[in-house]
């Protein structure tokens, strides 16, 4: 038994559960650059090959479903460690029962992958609110001098360009950058177009004259909204946790300078 | 006066208001700014764990109304302030564009009168919608007694509208509300359910009208808002004189929406002496009659000295409001209606157990429910099993049987099911099904809680002694 490497792509991963069918049955599917070798398992880097992922991408949307198609790229996004190996049974089992994979809730493997896309859809949901963007000081840009809206997001999972097109939709006429600092990539959107590229925030204008303004008033709103008597942290840490709470414009995590 | 100085009057007299959902309209960028989500967005939480969706402020806290339970009343001795149009609109703006909010909700108090106040909140309305062409959500709070003409043109620049009834029944609404007049509270009410009704935009609530015609006469009994009709009794809104008066036309299907979201109002929960069967019943009966989307309920938070009110240091109901959402959602959701939660005896909901275990407790005698052969409709009225769960079973059993360890798998809460139900005909709940035995068990979940708490702050846990006896020597 072999254990696949592959380079981290989408593609790479589709060109390894190729090669599991074609070449050699993979006792595991792994990230070249975090895999760890162990004395008993030989391993195999899987060049990325285009034709083979293509097929695969086909196979899996006309033998099994778009719906999981979908599920497929969503769990490939998230930050499991298992996820490859999760995804390969997935794919095994949808090519055996055809589309009624997604319904065998009791399934291990599909109870697995179900959790597993359930915390990415969750994060996406999450994002779409905490994204805090900030304006910009008006640059020149060619002819027209426009203020950018700039946010940092540190998200678990890789979902950068599962919200690009919900804001690039919502933000037609603001050109924006949303920057994961995790993954050092970031959204580029203007007029409803959206491309991702690698990115460092080294070389960002200054936020512009009014942005400290309404900061200020919306921590105040924020503040004044609680209603003391139902005062209730636990709840709100449930749903809006603490991880996420240093790119928050309105929370304050101790030590922070404000 | 600043706008720091506004938002910091003017969201503290709005934070009363519970409803800030920005869901149930799906709208696309229109060249412009904004975009609504049909499932809504919450952009964060309060330190209350409150979703924050939209900017909930009030236009005015200038009232000149005198409601006893309302923070804002005229008698009231707190800073006022008014926002004006366009500084409300381009505080929107600004915010939204942060991602901060998902939209406005707009709510006021009464200055000078209620056509004076409507009229200044439908030119920020319209500024946003027109001058900046945002597209966000915007719910604007209706004021008793605002002329049809008004409210109609609000209607088709807000998602949303609601008019808040706060007290579910005449008695009460005289006592501590004399300003509001029931007439000037249903008579918007019903203008908003009939244009929806005449443009086919009706949506309804949850899964209320499943299967049915939302339109059909027989559920259109609106009231007659000339009456005095506010509920009285057990709080059946049905027991008024309910002319069918709506009368449906086709056509008219202009591509301009009225108030796409429906339309929402809001009970002040413990203000006043009505028991949960009555609060239930009204907003079943506002369900059935106005087809509203929501009806939402606030634990009433002491804000005035008046004899007429619980005192200053009563604590919100917060575990009733509670178990009345729980009874809401049986009543949207799972096909439940108010007199099957409540029988006869018991007026108020068990504090201490879900409606749905409360009722399936009463209703023994249907139990236990084979998984594997129920409808769907049964499969709902089985405490533990939610709407989601039971569509999975339905449709995993199409390809295989649910068996008894599957449920966890499907998202059934398994502690609460497992004496409702046989799966494969087996029974998992113990020998007997006994109401008395489940209830303790049920119970007993919370009293480990309990148990985990420190007992009696002067006595050192011992390691010796299990905490149950020393608890019992205290």
């Amino acid at each position: 038994m072999t254990d696949y490497l592959y380079d981290g792509t989408f593609e790479g991963f589709l060109t390894c559960v190729f090669d599991h069918y074609y070449v050699e049955k993979a006792s595991g599917i792994y990230k070249t650059d975090t895999y760890q070798t162990s004395l008993f398992s030989s391993s195999r880097v899987v060049a990325t090959q285009e034709e083979k992922a293509g097929k695969v991408y086909k196979a899996i949307e006309e033998k099994i479903s778009k719906r999981d198609l979908k599920r497929v790229y969503r769990v490939f996004l998230s930050s499991d460690p298992e996820k490859e190996n999760k995804l390969l049974s997935y794919i095994r089992l949808g090519f055996k029962e055809g589309h009624t994979v997604s319904m065998l809730h009791s399934y291990p493997i599909v109870f697995e992958v179900q959790q597993c896309e359930k915390k990415v859809m969750a994060e996406i949901g999450r994002m779409m609110g905490l994204v805090r963007f900030t304006a910009l000081k008006r640059i020149k840009l060619g002819q027209c001098d426009r203020e950018i809206l700039y946010s940092l997001i540190e998200p678990d999972h890789d979902i950068l360009e599962l919200i690009a097109d919900h804001f690039s939709d919502r933000m037609k006429n603001d050109p924006f950058i949303i920057y994961d600092k995790k993954r050092n990539k970031a959204i580029f959107a203007q007029s409803g177009n959206w491309y991702i590229y690698p990115f460092d925030n080294k070389e960002l204008p200054v936020p512009g004259e009014s942005e400290a303004e309404y900061r200020n008033l919306w921590r105040k709103y924020f503040e004044v909204i609680a209603i003391q008597e139902r005062i209730n942290p636990s709840c709100q840490k449930r749903f809006m946790p603490v991880r996420y709470w240093n790119n928050l414009t309105e929370m304050r995590l101790p030590g922070k300078p404000v | 006066m600043n706008t720091f100085e506004k938002i910091k009057i003017l969201a503290d007299g709005a934070k009363y208001d519970v409803s800030c959902s920005s869901s149930g309209v799906e709208r696309k960028n229109n060249g412009k700014l904004g975009s609504s989500a049909a499932a809504g967005i919450c952009h964060s939480w309060s330190a209350d764990g409150r979703c924050i969706s939209l900017l909930k402020i009030l236009f005015t806290n200038n009232c000149v109304f005198d409601c006893e339970y309302c923070v804002n009343r005229r008698s009231s001795d707190i800073s006022r302030a008014s926002f004006e149009p366009r500084e409300l609109a381009n505080l929107t703006i600004e915010f939204y564009k942060r991602n901060y909010i998902e939209g406005l909700f707009l709510s006021s108090a009464v200055e000078v009168s209620p056509d004076h106040t409507a009229d200044r909140i439908r030119s920020c309305l319209q500024i946003l919608r027109e001058e900046y062409g945002f597209a966000g959500y915007i719910h604007a709070k209706i004021i008793p007694g605002v002329s049809p003409e008004i409210i109609h043109q609000i209607g088709l620049m807000a998602d949303r509208l609601s008019i808040n009834l706060e007290l579910p029944t005449q008695e009460s609404l005289s006592l501590l509300a004399p300003q509001k007049k029931p007439k000037n509270i249903f008579t918007p009410m019903k203008q908003i359910t009939q244009t929806l009704t005449e443009r086919r935009q009706l949506k309804g609530p949850g899964n209320m009208f499943k299967n049915r015609d939302l339109y059909s006469e027989g559920d259109l009994r609106f009231l007659d808002p000339e009456g005095e009709n506010v509920t009285q009794g057990d709080g059946s809104l049905m027991e008024m004189a309910g002319k069918a008066l709506a009368v449906h036309k086709q056509g008219n299907r202009s591509r301009e929406r009225f108030a796409p979201a429906g339309q929402t109002t809001q009970i002040i929960i413990g203000a006043s002496p009505e028991n949960d069967r009555q609060i239930i019943k009204t907003s079943e009966d506002l369900y059935r009659s106005f087809k509203m989307k929501r009806v939402y309920f606030s634990a009433y938070i002491p804000v005035s000295n008046s004899p007429l009110l619980p005192t200053p240091f009563t604590a919100p109901p917060l575990a009733r409001e509670h178990r009345l959402y729980q009874a809401d959602w049986l009543l949207r959701f799972y096909g439940f209606s108010a007199d099957e939660i409540f029988d006869e005896k018991t007026p108020f909901l068990d504090l201490d157990l879900d409606p749905k275990m409360g009722w399936a407790l009463r209703n023994i005698e249907k139990f236990p429910v084979e998984i594997n052969k129920a409808a769907l409709e049964e499969l709902l009225r089985i405490p533990g099993v939610g709407t989601v769960s039971a569509l999975r079973i339905v449709r995993q059993r199409r390809q295989s049987a649910v068996h008894f360890d599957d449920l966890k798998k499907i998202g059934v809460v398994v502690k609460r099911a497992r004496y409702f139900i046989t799966c494969c005909g087996r029974y998992y709940g113990g020998n007997d099904i006994v109401p008395e035995f489940i209830k303790n068990e049920a119970l007993a979940a919370e009293k480990i809680k309990e148990r985990l708490l420190p007992i009696d702050d002067n006595t050192q846990i011992s390691m010796f002694n299990s905490i149950t006896v020393q608890r019992e020597k205290s």
